[in-house]
C-alpha cells in the first residue's frame, strides 16, 4: 500500500522540483522555480514552514540534506550557477556557504557518506563536477573536474561507504581506509564512475553506456551489507537501467533494463533498505519496481498524488521460495 | 558555447529525434562560393559525438552530388521508432528539383543513394518542410507561387494546396501547423504570408501587415499554440521577427526587434516554445522568447552572418549555424567554459596548406565583413531563463522510514498570452508498506514477547511448519519453556524414556525368551550343588595357574593383567572390582583400549564421562545420538559448551543438511550469536521474510535463555547486532517504526544499533529513550563528585530560554546521543561511584567532525580567564577536541561530556567504536542544540563556539575549568619525534619573544595548546608515515628559519593528506609558520 499520510502545501509560487526528507524522516525541504527552498517540519502529520530559504536567483533544482552528525546543514543548487550551503544555527537557517564555481546551472548536489566527513558533490551544465569539502574554519575545498560531461552533468550519487577488505584488517584506531567513488550522468549519454586517487585526484574509473539520449538521474543503492553494488539509472530515451557490479575490483558492470516508458524519466530513488526503486517519469506517473526472486525487475505499484496500491505478486514470490 | 566546427559552406539538416546517434547532413550551398571557388557539390553527414572533447565533428559519409542545395532537410519518414532506418533527406536543388537521399546509404558508403528525385518546380526549391504527423507528406516551395505536396509514398504526382497566389511570387518559406495536422503555411520575400487548409484545398488566410517593408526570411508555428506563428523580415529596414495569431490576423501580436539588421533566418524550438533562434546580418544570432519578446541568449559568435540556424531535434540544448565564412558550428545554448584545451585539429592542419590565400598573391583574402570588436568571453553565461527540458516537473524519493515523498506538476494549460494558471504546489508524503505478511508476523512476535506466549506460540510455529526441520526448530524452541526441558529433548530426538524400556523389555524377551530363562534356571539348579564342591586350585604355569597364584597373594593388579592379556574381559572386570578404585579406572581404560566394539566408545565416554570426545569425534551422522547422550549425561555447566562444540562440528561439515542441524544443537545450547551465524549461512537472510523466519527463532530463544539458563542475554553480539538492526530497518522501511524500536536490542554498544536507535527516536519525533523525561538532562545532583564541571555549566544554565529555542515547541529534545548502556533511570548505574573508569562518557555514535575550540581568535569570554591559568602544561581542550586515536579511552578528555544524562558506560565498551571521537556530545546538535547546549558550537566545527558576543556562555567552558588534572598520564613521545616538538615549540617561544601586540601574543599561546593534539598524536603513534615525514620536513625548514619552503610542505601535507586526521594540529602550524615568517625569527 502507499498511502498519503501528509499533503504539504509548500505555496511555492512555480513548479516545485526536488523534495527531500532529512536523515530522521522528520522534515522537509522543497525547492522551486520561485527560486525559494523551504523547510518544513512535518512530524505527526503536521506542516509547520521552519524557514523560506531566499539566496538563489534562479530556479532551484535540488536540495540535499547533510548527516546530522554535521549539524542541520541543507545544500542547494540552482539555474543561477550557485550552490548554496544552508545551516541551521540557535533556530534560525542561514547561508553559511556559497560556491559559484560552476559557468552554467547547478543541476545536482549530493552529501558523499558522513564518513568522508562534510563533502559535497555538484553536477552542472557546464559540463563539470566540483567537489567542496569543509576543511574546517568556514572553509572548503573545492576540486573541480572539468569536462566531465559535455554539454552538462545532471545528476551525481554518492557510493556509499564500503571498506575494501574486512574492517578487522583495518589497524585500530585508524581511520578506516575508505575508497570513494561517485557516479555521474550528463548530456552524453554517459554515466561515469568516478573515484579518488590516492593523491585526492578525482579519476574517471568507468564509462557505462547505454542510453541512448541524456542521462537524467543515477542512484547509487545504499549499501546492504552484500558484495554486489547497483545503480540505477534514467534517461531522456525513457529507459531505466539497472547496473550491477558483483566483482570486488568494481571494474565489470553490466545493465539490465528495467523498463522502457513512453516519456522522459526524470527521476530514480531507492529506498533506504535498496529494495525498492521509485521511478518517477515525465508523465507525472511515480513508480515503484522491486526485484522478484528470479532476479526480473517488477512494477510493484503505480503512485498516483501519493496514492497507490501494491501487488502482492513479488510478495508472494518470496513466500514461495520460503 | 562552442561544440564543434565544421568548414563546409553548406545547408545543414539534423537527423530527425528518433535517430540515435545525432548526425548532421550537411550540402553544399547553391549560390555561394568560398574562398576556393570551388563549384564541386557534396552531401556529407556527421556524427556529434560528444563524448569527445575536440571541437572535430566526427565525419560519417561524403557523398559527391551533381546539385548543390537550397534547402536540406531530414525526415523521419519510415523510421522505427528504434531509429533502425535512418530516415530520408530531402534536398531542393537549384532546378526545380527535389532530391531524396537514404542516409542510411550515404552513411554505408553505397553508390545508389538517391531514392527519387523529380523536377517539377520551377527555379530553385528553398522551402521544404515535412508534416510532423504524417511523415510521408512533403511541402515545398519554389518560384512562380508553386507549392506542391509531396506523398513519399508515391513520389511520382504531387498535389497543390490550392490555387497559386496572384501576383505570382517566389515561396520562401513553407511550414505545416505544428498541431493541425492540414493546416500549412508559406511566405514570400514579397512580405506575405498564406495560410493553406489541405481539406478545403484553398488558402484560408493571408497574413500581411501592410507595411510592405517585410521581406519574409523565415516562417515558423508555433511548437503548441495552433493558431500562432512568427515570420522574420529580411529587409535591414525592418529587421524584426513578428508573432502573428490568426484569430486577430489584422496586425501583428508582438514584434521583436532586436536585430540591427535583416534577419536571414529563424528556428523555434520544438522542446521549449519559450526559445525562438534568430540570425541576421548584424552577425548575431539571438535567442528570445517569442512569448515575451526577451532576448534571452546571445551566442557568441564570430563576425559572420548566419544564413542557416537549427536545433537539433534529439539534443534539445543543441544548435548549428551555418555562416558565410564557410563554416557550420554547433552550439550548446547552456553556457559553459570553452576551456584551452578544446582544439581543432583540422584548424592546424588547413592554416598549414594556407588555403587562406588561394590564389598566391601572398596576401590571405579579406573577411567579407569587416570585423567588428566583439567582447571576448571566457565564460558563456546561459540562458537567462531555464529552457523547459531541464525544469524537472516530478519526482520521488525516498526517506527514511519507508516513506516517499512525491512532486509532481501538472502540466501548464496556457492560453494566448495568458498568465499559467494558479496551480496547487503540493508535495505528498506516503507511507510505503510492501511487506504485508512480514509485518503481520513481526506483529504477531511482538505480541507474543509481551503477552509471554511462547508455548503457545511455538506450538503454533510446529503446526504450521512445512518442513521437517522447522519443525524440529520450533518443538526444540518449545522445550525451552517446558520442565524437564533435557528429557524433551531426547524425546524430540526420538529417545523417550518409556519407549526406550519398553524396547529393552522386548528386545530381552526376544533374546533370552522365557524358554531361556527357563534353562537357565534349570541350569543353574544343575550347577549350583556343584559349587558347594571341592574344586581345583591349580596352580599350574599356565594363565590360569599365574592367575591363581597371584590372586593368592593378593596381587589383583597383575591377576587383572592376566586375565586381561588372556582376554578374559569379565574375569578381568570383576577382578578389579575387588581391587579396588584406582584399579578398576585402569582396568576399564584398558579394556576400552582393546574392545573393537561399535557402541565401546559410547560406553567409554559413559564410564569416563569423557562427553567431550564423544561430541569431538563420533561420526557426524550419529550427531542425534551425540546430542542425546550429551543431553542425557552432560553436567550443566558444560552442557552448552558441548551442544555447542557439536554444533560448531555440524557447521564446518560441507554437508548443508548437517549445517542446519547444527542450529539444533545451538538452540540447545542456547548460544544465539552462533544460532544466527549459522542460519544466516544456511539461508538467504536479505529477503524479508526468511529474515523474520530468522529473528523468530532468535527472539523466542534469547527469552528462552532468559528464563531458563537465567543467563545475562545482554550481551548482543556482532552478528546479531547486525541482524537485529537490518530486521528493525526493514521494519522501519514499512513504517514500522515503533515496532523496529522494540525488537532493537537494548543492552548493546554496538554502533549500528545505537545509531539506528536515535534515528528511529527521532523519527518517531520522541526523544530518545533513556531519556524520557526532559528533566534529566539536568538531574545534575545524580551526577557523581568529581565533575563539577558539567554541573556547574547546567546550574548556570537557565531551562526555560532554552527550551523556546527548541524549534518545535514540544519537549525538550534529546539532549544527543547516548550509549544505552543502561537506558534504565531507574538502575543504580546511575549514582555509581566516580572512579576514572566510570566517568559518565557519552560516545557520540558517529565519529565527530573536528571541532577545536576556544581557538586563539575567539573573543574573550567570562569564564575563560581561570581556564586559562589553570591550564596545565599538557593539558589538552578537552571538548570537541579529537580524533580517533589520540585519545585513549580512558582519557579525561572522553570523561568530558557534560551535559547530558550520561547513562555510565563501562569504558571498556566504548571499545567496539571504531572512531570513538569524543565531542561535546554535540553530535546531533540539530534539534536540541539550542536547547540544552546552547553554548554548544553551533556551527559545525567552527572553532569560535564562544564567539557572538552576548551568546550564551556554553557548559563546554566551565567544563573546562573543572578538568581534574591529575588524571592525565601520557606516553612519551617517541623519542625520534621530539625534535617536532621542541623546533615548533622553540618557534613558537621565539615568535612570543619578538611578537609585540596581545592579540599574535594570544594567538602564539593558544597555538602552543593545541599543538598538543599533534604531540597526543605523536604519543599515540597514530600519524601516517607521509605526514610524520612532512612535519619533519617542516621541522627541517624551521631549523634553516626556511619559513616559506615550511608553508609550501605544509600546504601539500593538507592537500594530499586525511583531513580530519590533521585538521586538529595543521592550521595551528600554519598560523606559526606564518608568523614567524612574518616576525622573521
Amino acid at each position: 500500500m502507499v498511502s498519503v499520510i501528509n499533503t504539504v502545501d509548500t505555496s511555492h509560487e512555480d513548479m516545485i522540483h526536488d523534495a527531500q526528507m532529512d536523515y530522521y524522516g522528520t522534515r522537509l525541504a522543497t525547492c522551486s522555480s520561485d527560486r525559494s527552498v523551504k523547510i518544513f517540519d512535518v512530524r505527526n502529520g503536521g506542516q509547520i514552514l521552519i524557514a523560506d530559504l531566499r539566496g538563489h536567483e534562479g530556479p532551484v533544482w535540488q536540495v540535499a540534506w547533510a548527516h546530522p552528525m554535521y549539524g542541520n546543514i541543507l545544500a542547494s543548487c540552482s539555474y543561477d550557477r550557485k550552490v548554496i550551503i544552508w545551516k541551521e544555527e540557535n533556530g534560525t537557517w542561514e547561508k553559511t556557504h556559497e560556491h559559484t564555481g560552476h559557468d552554467s546551472s547547478v543541476n545536482s548536489v549530493c552529501w558523499a557518506p558522513h564518513d568522508y566527513g562534510l563533502i559535497l558533490a555538484c553536477g552542472s551544465s557546464d559540463g563539470a563536477i566540483s567537489l567542496l569539502t569543509y576543511t574546517g574554519e568556514g572553509q572548503w575545498e573545492v576540486k573541480k573536474i572539468n569536462n566531465a560531461h559535455t554539454i552538462g552533468c545532471n545528476a551525481v550519487s554518492w557510493a556509499p561507504a564500503v571498506v575494501p577488505g574486512s574492517l578487522i584488517d583495518q589497524p585500530s584506531g585508524q581511520k578506516p581506509n575508505y575508497i570513494k567513488k561517485f557516479a555521474s550522468g550528463g548530456c552524453d549519454n554517459l554515466i561515469k564512475l568516478w573515484k579518488e586517487e590516492e593523491d585526492g585526484q578525482w579519476k574517471e574509473e568507468q564509462k557505462l553506456e547505454a542510453h541512448s539520449d541524456w542521462v537524467r538521474d543515477v542512484a547509487w543503492a545504499p549499501s546492504i551489507g552484500l558484495p554486489t553494488s547497483t545503480i540505477a539509472s534514467c534517461s531522456q530515451d525513457g529507459r531505466v537501467f539497472i547496473w550491477t557490479c558483483d566483482d570486488t575490483s568494481g571494474n565489470t558492470w553490466s545493465p539490465r533494463l528495467l523498463h522502457k516508458f513512453n516519456d522522459v524519466v526524470w527521476h530514480v530513488s531507492w529506498s533506504i533498505t535498496a529494495n525498492i526503486l521509485a521511478v518517477s517519469g515525465g508523465d507525472n506517473k511515480v513508480t515503484l519496481w522491486k526485484e522478484s526472486v528470479d532476479g526480473q525487475w517488477v512494477c510493484i505499484s503505480d503512485v498516483n498524488k501519493g496514492q497507490g496500491s501494491v501487488s502482492a505478486s513479488v510478495t508472494e514470490g518470496q513466500q514461495n521460495e520460503q | 558555447m562552442k561544440l564543434k566546427e565544421v568548414d563546409r559552406t553548406a545547408m545543414q539538416a539534423w537527423s530527425p529525434a528518433q535517430n540515435h546517434p545525432i548526425y548532421l547532413a550537411t550540402g553544399t550551398s547553391a549560390q555561394q562560393l568560398d574562398a576556393t571557388f570551388s563549384t564541386s557539390a557534396s552531401l556529407e553527414i556527421f556524427e556529434l559525438d560528444l563524448s569527445d572533447p575536440s571541437l572535430d565533428m566526427k565525419s560519417c559519409a561524403t557523398f559527391s552530388s551533381s546539385h548543390r542545395y537550397h534547402k536540406l532537410i531530414w525526415g523521419p519518414y519510415k523510421m522505427d521508432p528504434k531509429g533502425n532506418v535512418s530516415g530520408v533527406l530531402i534536398a531542393g536543388g537549384e532546378n526545380g528539383n527535389i532530391i531524396l537521399y537514404d542516409p542510411s546509404k550515404i552513411i554505408a558508403g553505397d553508390k545508389e543513394v538517391i531514392i527519387a528525385q523529380n523536377d517539377k518546380h520551377t527555379g530553385p526549391v528553398r522551402a521544404l518542410d515535412v508534416n510532423i504527423f504524417q511523415t510521408n507528406l512533403v511541402a515545398s516551395g519554389a518560384n512562380e507561387s508553386e507549392i506542391y505536396i509531396w506523398d513519399l509514398n508515391n513520389f511520382a504526382t504531387p498535389m497543390t494546396p490550392g490555387a497559386k497566389t496572384q501576383p505570382p511570387e517566389d515561396i520562401s518559406c513553407i511550414a505545416w501547423n505544428r498541431q493541425v495536422q492540414h493546416i500549412l503555411a508559406s511566405a514570400s520575400p514579397s512580405g506575405r504570408a498564406t495560410v493553406w487548409d489541405l481539406r478545403k484545398n484553398e488558402p484560408i488566410i493571408k497574413v500581411s501587415d501592410h507595411s510592405n517593408r517585410m521581406h519574409c526570411s523565415g516562417l515558423a508555428w508555433h511548437p503548441d499554440v495552433a493558431t500562432q506563428m512568427v515570420l522574420a523580415s529580411e529587409d535591414d529596414r525592418l529587421p524584426v521577427v513578428q508573432m502573428w495569431d490568426l484569430r486577430f490576423a489584422s496586425s501583428p501580436l508582438r514584434v521583436l526587434e532586436n536585430h540591427a539588421r535583416g534577419i536571414l533566418a529563424i528556428a523555434w524550438s520544438m522542446a521549449d516554445p519559450e526559445l525562438l533562434l534568430s540570425c541576421g546580418k548584424d552577425a548575431k544570432i539571438l535567442c528570445s522568447n517569442p512569448n515575451t519578446g526577451e532576448v534571452l541568449y546571445e551566442l557568441p559568435t564570430n563576425t559572420q552572418w548566419c544564413f542557416d540556424i537549427q536545433w537539433c531535434p534529439r539534443n534539445p540544448a543543441v544548435l548549428s549555424a551555418a555562416s558565410f565564412d564557410g563554416r557550420i558550428s554547433v552550439y550548446s545554448i547552456m553556457g559553459g567554459s570553452a576551456d584551452g584545451l578544446r582544439q581543432k585539429q583540422a584548424d592546424k592542419l588547413s592554416s598549414s596548406f594556407g588555403n587562406l590565400d588561394p590564389f598566391g598573391t601572398g596576401q590571405p583574402l579579406p573577411p567579407l565583413q569587416i570585423p567588428q570588436q566583439t567582447a571576448q568571453h571566457n565564460i558563456v553565461l546561459p540562458l537567462k531563463k531555464p529552457p523547459k527540458w531541464i525544469r524537472r516537473p516530478v519526482g520521488a524519493s525516498f526517506s527514511f522510514g519507508g516513506k516517499l515523498v512525491t512532486f509532481e506538476n501538472v502540466k501548464i494549460q496556457s492560453q494566448q498570452g495568458a498568465e499559467q494558471q494558479q496551480q496547487q504546489h503540493h508535495v505528498f508524503i506516503s507511507q510505503v508498506v510492501t511487506e504485508k505478511e512480514f509485518l503481520s508476523r513481526s506483529d504477531q512476535l511482538q505480541q507474543v514477547v509481551q503477552s509471554q506466549g511462547f508455548v503457545s506460540y511455538c506450538q503454533k510455529k510446529i503446526d504450521a511448519s512445512q518442513t521437517e526441520f522447522e519443525k524440529h526448530v520450533w518443538s526444540f524452541l518449545k522445550v525451552n519453556f517446558e520442565d524437564d526441558s533435557r528429557g524433551k529433548y531426547l524425546e524430540l530426538l526420538g529417545y523417550r524414556k518409556e519407549d526406550l524400556g519398553k524396547k529393552i523389555a522386548l528386545a530381552l524377551n526376544k533374546v533370552d525368551g522365557p524358554e531361556v530363562c527357563i534353562k537357565e534356571g534349570k541350569q543353574e539348579s544343575e550347577f549350583l550343588p556343584s559349587a558347594g564342591g571341592t574344586f581345583n586350585i591349580s596352580i599350574s604355569g599356565d594363565i590360569d595357574g599365574l592367575i591363581t597364584q597371584a590372586l593368592l597373594t593378593g596381587n589383583f593388579e597383575s591377576a587383572v593383567d592376566l586375565c586381561l592379556h588372556d582376554n578374559r574381559m569379565a574375569d578381568a572386570i570383576i577382578l578389579a572390582i575387588a581391587g579396588g578404585q584406582e584399579l578398576l579406572a585402569q582396568t576399564q581404560k584398558k579394556y576400552f583400549a582393546k574392545s573393537q566394539s561399535k557402541i565401546t566408545r559410547l560406553i567409554t565416554a559413559v564410564v569416563m564421562k569423557n562427553w567431550k570426545e564423544i561430541v569431538e569425534s563420533c561420526d557426524l551422522k550419529n550427531w542425534r545420538e551425540a546430542l542425546a547422550a550429551v543431553l542425557t549425561y552432560a553436567k550443566p555447566d558444560e552442557f552448552s559448551a558441548l551442544c555447542d562444540l557439536l554444533g560448531t562440528r555440524l557447521e564446518s561439515e560441507g554437508d548443508s543438511l548437517l549445517q542446519t542441524q547444527a542450529c539444533l544443537c545451538y538452540i540447545c545450547a542456547g548460544n544465539v550469536e552462533k544460532l544466527v551465524a549459522c542460519w544466516t549461512k544456511a539461508q538467504d537472510g536479505s529477503n524479508p521474510l526468511s529474515l523474520q523466519d530468522l529473528i523468530e527463532k532468535v527472539v523466542i530463544l534469547r527469552k528462552a535463555v532468559q528464563l531458563t539458563q537465567a543467563m545475562d542475554t545482554n550481551t548482543v553480539g556482532v552478528l546479531l547486532a547486525e541482524k537485529m538492526s537490518q530486521y528493525a530497518n526493514l521494519l522501519a522501511a514499512q513504517g514500522s517504526i515503533a515496532a523496529a524500536l522494540a525488537f532493537l536490542p537494548e543492552n548493546t554498544n554496538q554502533p549500528n544499533i545505537v545509531q539506528l536507535r536515535d534515528r528511529l527516536c527521532r523519527a518517531q519525533g520522541q526523544p530518545v529513550p533513556g531519556q524520557e523525561s526532559p528533566k534529566i538532562p539536568y538531574e545534575r545532583q545524580q551526577l557523581p563528585k568529581g565533575r563539577p564541571g558539567p554541573m556547574a555549566g547546567h546550574t548556570q544554565m537557565p531551562r526555560a530560554p532554552a527550551q523556546q529555542y527548541y524549534p518545535h515547541g514540544e519537549n525538550p529534545p534529546p539532549p544527543g546521543f547516548i550509549m544505552h548502556g543502561n537506558v534504565n533511570p531507574n538502575t543504580a548505574t546511575a549514582q555509581l561511584p566516580t572512579s576514572p573508569g566510570h566517568m559518565h562518557t557519552q560516545v557520540p555514535p558517529y565519529p565527530q567532525p573536528q571541532r577545536p575550540q576556544n581557538g586563539w581568535n575567539d573573543p574573550p569570554a567570562l569564564n575563560r580567564v581561570p581556564k586559562k591559568k589553570k591550564m596545565p602544561e599538557n593539558f589538552m581542550p578537552p571538548v570537541p577536541i579529537t580524533s580517533p586515536i589520540m585519545n585513549p579511552l580512558g582519557d579525561p578528555q572522553s570523561q568530558m561530556l557534560p551535559q547530558q544524562p550520561s547513562a555510565p558506560v563501562p569504558l571498556s565498551s566504548q571499545a567496539s567504536f571504531p572512531q570513538p571521537h569524543l565531542a561535546g556530545g554535540q553530535t546531533f546538535h540539530g534539534i536540541q542544540q539550542p536547547l540544552g547546549q546552547p553554548g554548544m558550537p553551533s556551527s559545525f566545527s567552527k572553532p569560535n563556539i564562544e564567539g557572538a558576543p552576548g551568546a550564551p556562555i556554553g557548559n563546554t567552558i566551565q567544563h573546562v575549568q573543572s578538568l581534574p588534572t591529575e588524571k592525565i598520564t601520557k606516553k612519551p613521545i617517541p623519542d625520534e619525534h621530539l625534535i617536532l616538538k621542541t623546533t615548533f615549540e622553540d618557534l613558537i617561544q621565539r615568535c612570543l619573544s619578538s611578537a609585540t601586540d596581545p592579540q599574535t601574543k594570544r594567538k602564539l599561546d593558544d597555538a602552543s595548546k593545541r599543538l598538543e593534539f599533534l604531540y597526543d598524536k605523536l604519543r599515540e603513534q597514530t600519524l601516517s608515515p607521509t605526514i610524520i615525514n612532512g612535519l619533519h620536513s617542516i621541522a627541517r625548514s624551521i631549523e634553516s628559519r626556511n619559513y616559506s619552503e615550511g608553508l609550501t610542505i605544509h600546504t601539500h601535507i593538507v592537500s594530499t593528506s586525511n583531513f580530519s586526521e590533521t585538521s586538529a594540529f595543521m592550521p595551528v602550524l600554519k598560523v606559526v609558520l606564518t608568523q614567524a615568517n612574518k616576525l622573521g625569527v
